[in-house]
């Protein structure tokens, strides 16, 4: 093959990739669309419903204003239209764009998920890794016990008890909110401030997190010394620090990374029921409020921007996965 | 390689060593009162069947037994140190430094995420006090690389193993063992896993580097080949226990003990003589044309993808009771053609005509009802049998599927089982229950209960030690004759085709490169490249000298199946 030519099949399967991307959002949109569709009632209902007078008349205006009397197909057409040009639309009930909503939400939010989920990954396999290396000693089950009951413990619950005891009985901490609100704060004080208001709702996102991740990197750890190439390690003189962090360590993070990364976008559903637990001002609480008024365009906006949020975080495992595993990258396993 | 008798101390020196195995293992000790000793500059092979105990003595050599699995009497002594008396860093410094090792598969040896450059760099790294400068490792690491052969060091150095082939993995092990100058190279079975000519390379260097450093060299096999080969003396193991030692030649050509005998009978042989082409052959029963297949390996996302050609317009013919042998190194097409017969990989060109019809054309019920008639068997009879499954159910499965009832199915199964040399019993165990040789004649019988009129044997014994080898070898001779199976034999071992086959077929990069009944290919090879597999057929030289090979003729049950064909 001519140079001009690998570079012409480059840049068709770069382009080819972009369309199998556009493909996939739009399927997504589509299924979202009939997805909250499928849900009872609708948002004009909601609304004279709240407003005490459910006349057909206001049903029919409300509806007509909001474009809902239209086919169901036309409607899908419409907002498809608007995901190509990359228009969320307006919010039926806050009468504002549905990105400026989304935007404002969108730091606190990521704030939680990327601080639980760097610390599961760290702690989940820094203590898995010591428990596979001290695989049937007490250090071991202590690890092994612990990490089962908090795999084990819902979300929800673990966020509920951690307010009774920290902050209803001990009162160490704030029980919900992002900040204290109405008082004068230094940058640093109000950095702290927030600290303090992320421990418990992080903790009790990052805690199920932390044991998939340590359980995984133990069975990963005990599973990558008993390969030839630990044998030849030590044949080689080696010390046992030099073998872990030489041999092992990157061999057993492989699978944990594959699995750290299709679950990155399972944590935002965690988000959801967290922020709610915890009056956490994210993307979660904004969901659950969107679903409640049934508005359709901040629900379907909010789940297209998750959807690229995943579909991005898949990419970039993909990209850390070439990184550990040299393997990847020639597609020979 | 007699010049190796020197009368220095010995680099090795085991003495009346025995190895305890946990509680509940098949027998208490893994290795009995065992001694010999390794001179400088001297190849001792330890020979015997797996589960012999002789990769036990060599992890024992550097401490690197299992956990539960101890040395419970004799001694051990390296370079004059007892290894088992060194503790931490002494154990460390022996290891790499004075006494290195190379293991069997050289892909799973090596780290697959370290580049094999940095692995050279380590082995340095971790015995040369003071470190040496990096511009000065870098050059040692080329040294070392250029020294066991490997183009290009530059650019092999920033390679990762998996882009290396068998035989490149096992130089960078080599070069790794050769680091810090050793006194003795412990080898464990170091080319069981390479083809025939990859297998010849490594050894010569071996031999090559022991001579140069003046190594010692302790080489594990079970092949008599190996021996005749390299080994300037030989101890023999069976069940841990050593059966007879003595000079390379002493044993070879006058072995005392009657096991002894058994391993060099069971080495495969050319039996020229014996093999008739008697054959009056009507119509081919299976006829290959043109067949053609490139593979296309997908790379990154961006690069396009790499070519292999793994046929190339292959043309063969098979008629009824006849052995067809396919040859050829790894990476030949040798698989892909017996995969693409049974349809298992679709062609890109030609055609296979069998029955009457071409298989290509064939679509549902007829593919199926034709692929009745040809079965295949894998080379690694561990992965090929579900470990789940029963054995009965395995083999009864097939004919099941084709409308037997159960209860015939079954009790054809027990009966085949009989057949291939296992107990009726065997039916109701699992796979895991059987040794490799027992669950290949699993896996035969499993092939046999369609009724095939072909069978493909891809590399069916290869994953077999060499005793059990010619075991199977034998039963599947009788088999063909007794249902007249056609048969494609396909392997990378010469010994193995010039012993079961007709005709053979070499294989080189996708295309026939020689073809002619086995006595013309092994006696009149045309093609240098045929010539190449031959030369590498280890222990050639001893085997065939004509003493030798007409004692061969009287490996027991062989003979039977061939001659009569």
């Amino acid at each position: 093959m001519t140079r001009l030519g690998s570079a012409a099949a480059i840049g068709l399967q770069a382009i080819g990739r972009i369309a199998q991307l556009v493909a996939v959002i739009l399927v997504i949109a589509t299924f979202n669309f009939v997805l909250v569709r499928a849900a009872p009632g609708d948002p004009a209902q909601v609304m004279a419903g709240q407003s005490g007078a459910s006349d057909p008349k206001l049903l029919d205006d409300l509806r007509r204003e909001y474009g809902l009397d239209k086919p169901y197909l036309v409607q899908l057409v419409s907002h498809l239209g608007r995901v190509v040009r990359l228009d969320l639309g307006y919010s039926y009930r806050q009468r504002r764009p549905v990105v400026d909503l989304i935007l404002e939400r969108l730091p606190a939010t990521l704030l939680l998920t990327v601080t639980a989920f760097c610390l599961a990954l760290v702690i989940g396999t820094a203590l898995g890794a010591l428990a596979g290396l001290a695989a049937g000693s007490v250090l071991d089950t202590v690890f092994t016990v612990l990490s089962l009951v908090l795999y084990a413990t819902p979300v929800f619950w673990l966020g509920l008890m951690l307010v009774l005891v920290f902050s209803v009985t001990l009162g160490w901490l704030p029980p919900f909110g992002y900040e204290t609100i109405n008082v004068q704060l230094s940058p640093i004080e109000h950095a702290l401030d927030i600290m303090k208001h992320m421990i418990m709702p992080v903790t009790s996102l990052a805690a199920i997190y932390l044991a998939i991740y340590a359980r995984l990197m133990r069975s990963s750890i005990i599973e990558v010394a008993q390969q030839d190439f630990i044998k030849t390690a030590r044949a080689k003189g080696l010390s046992g620090s030099r073998i872990v962090v030489g041999h092992m360590l990157r061999n057993a993070l492989v699978p944990v990374v594959t699995v750290a990364g299709m679950q990155a976008g399972a944590l935002v559903g965690g988000a959801v029921v967290i922020e709610t637990v915890f009056a956490w001002p994210g993307l979660g609480r904004l969901t659950f409020e969107a679903l409640l008024q049934r508005d359709y365009p901040v629900l379907l906006g909010i789940f297209l921007i998750l959807s690229i949020v995943v579909i991005a975080l898949n990419l970039l495992t993909d990209l850390v996965y070439r990184l550990i595993d040299p393997r990847m990258t020639t597609g020979a396993a | 390689m007699s010049d190796a008798m020197q009368s220095s101390a010995p680099v090795l020196a085991v003495d009346d060593l025995s190895i305890a195995l946990p509680k509940g293992g098949d027998r208490p000790f893994a290795v009995e009162n065992v001694s010999f000793e390794i001179k400088p500059n001297e190849v001792v092979c330890l020979v015997g069947e797996s589960g012999s105990g002789k990769s036990m003595i060599a992890h024992a050599v550097l401490q690197l037994l299992p956990r539960g699995v101890d040395i419970v009497s004799g001694t051990v002594t390296v370079a004059g140190q007892d290894p088992s008396k060194l503790g931490g860093r002494g154990l460390r410094n022996l290891r790499g430094g004075n006494a290195a090792m190379i293991f069997q598969e050289p892909l799973s040896s090596l780290n697959p995420l370290k580049r094999v450059g940095k692995q050279v760099e380590e082995m340095i790294l971790a015995h040369q006090r003071p470190a040496p400068s990096m511009v000065e490792i870098h050059e040692r690491v080329q040294t070392l690389l250029t020294q066991v052969g490997l183009p290009n060091p530059e650019l092999l150095e920033k390679s990762y193993p998996f882009e290396l082939s068998g035989g490149q993995r096992q130089r960078v092990m080599i070069a790794m063992a050769m680091a810090n100058r050793p006194a003795l190279l412990i080898a464990d079975e170091p080319t069981t896993a390479l083809d025939v000519t990859t297998q010849r390379q490594i050894l010569r260097l071996i031999d090559d580097l022991r001579r140069e450093r003046g190594m010692g060299v302790l080489l594990i096999t079970h092949d008599f080949g190996v021996v005749a080969d390299v080994a300037d003396r030989v101890v023999v193991l069976r069940h841990g226990k050593v059966v007879e030692q003595g000079t390379a030649s002493e044993v070879l050509r006058n072995p005392q003990a009657a096991y002894t005998r058994e391993l060099i009978d069971a080495v495969p042989k050319a039996r020229l003589a014996d093999i008739h082409a008697t054959i009056v052959r009507p119509e081919p029963l299976l006829e290959v044309v043109g067949l053609e297949k490139t593979f296309r390996v997908k790379r990154g996302w961006l690069q396009p993808p790499r070519e292999v050609l793994a046929a190339d317009g292959i043309s063969l013919t098979l008629h009824e009771g006849e052995t067809l042998a396919v040859v050829g190194e790894s990476g030949s097409g040798k698989s892909t053609l017996g995969r693409m017969i049974m349809r298992l990989t679709e062609p890109d060109a030609g055609a296979i005509r069998f029955g009457g019809a071409d298989l290509r054309q064939l679509r549902g019920e007829a593919l199926r009802q034709a692929r009745r008639q040809l079965q295949i068997v894998f080379q690694d009879p561990f992965a090929s049998l579900d470990p789940r499954q029963k054995v009965g159910d395995a083999i009864a499965r097939g004919p099941m599927a084709y409308g037997t009832s159960r209860a015939e199915a079954m009790a054809q199964a027990r009966q085949l089982l009989v057949r291939v040399g296992l107990s009726e019993t065997a039916a109701g165990r699992y796979p895991h229950e059987f040794s490799g040789g027992q669950r290949q004649r699993i896996c035969i019988a499993r092939a046999l209960a369609l009724k095939p009129r072909v069978l493909i044997a891809d590399e069916a014994v290869s994953a077999l030690d060499v005793s059990v080898q010619a075991q199977v070898l034998a039963l599947l001779a009788e088999l063909r004759q007794e249902m007249r199976l056609a048969m494609i034999f396909i392997t990378h071992d010469l010994r193995i085709a010039a012993e079961i086959a007709d005709r053979v077929i070499v294989l080189q990069r996708g295309q026939i490169v020689e073809e002619g009944t086995t006595a013309e290919v092994f006696t009149a090879p045309r093609q240098a490249y045929t010539r190449d597999l031959l030369d590498a057929i280890p222990g050639r030289d001893f085997f065939d000298q004509p003493g030798f090979a007409a004692d061969a003729r009287h490996i027991a049950g062989i003979e039977s199946g061939i001659d009569a064909v």
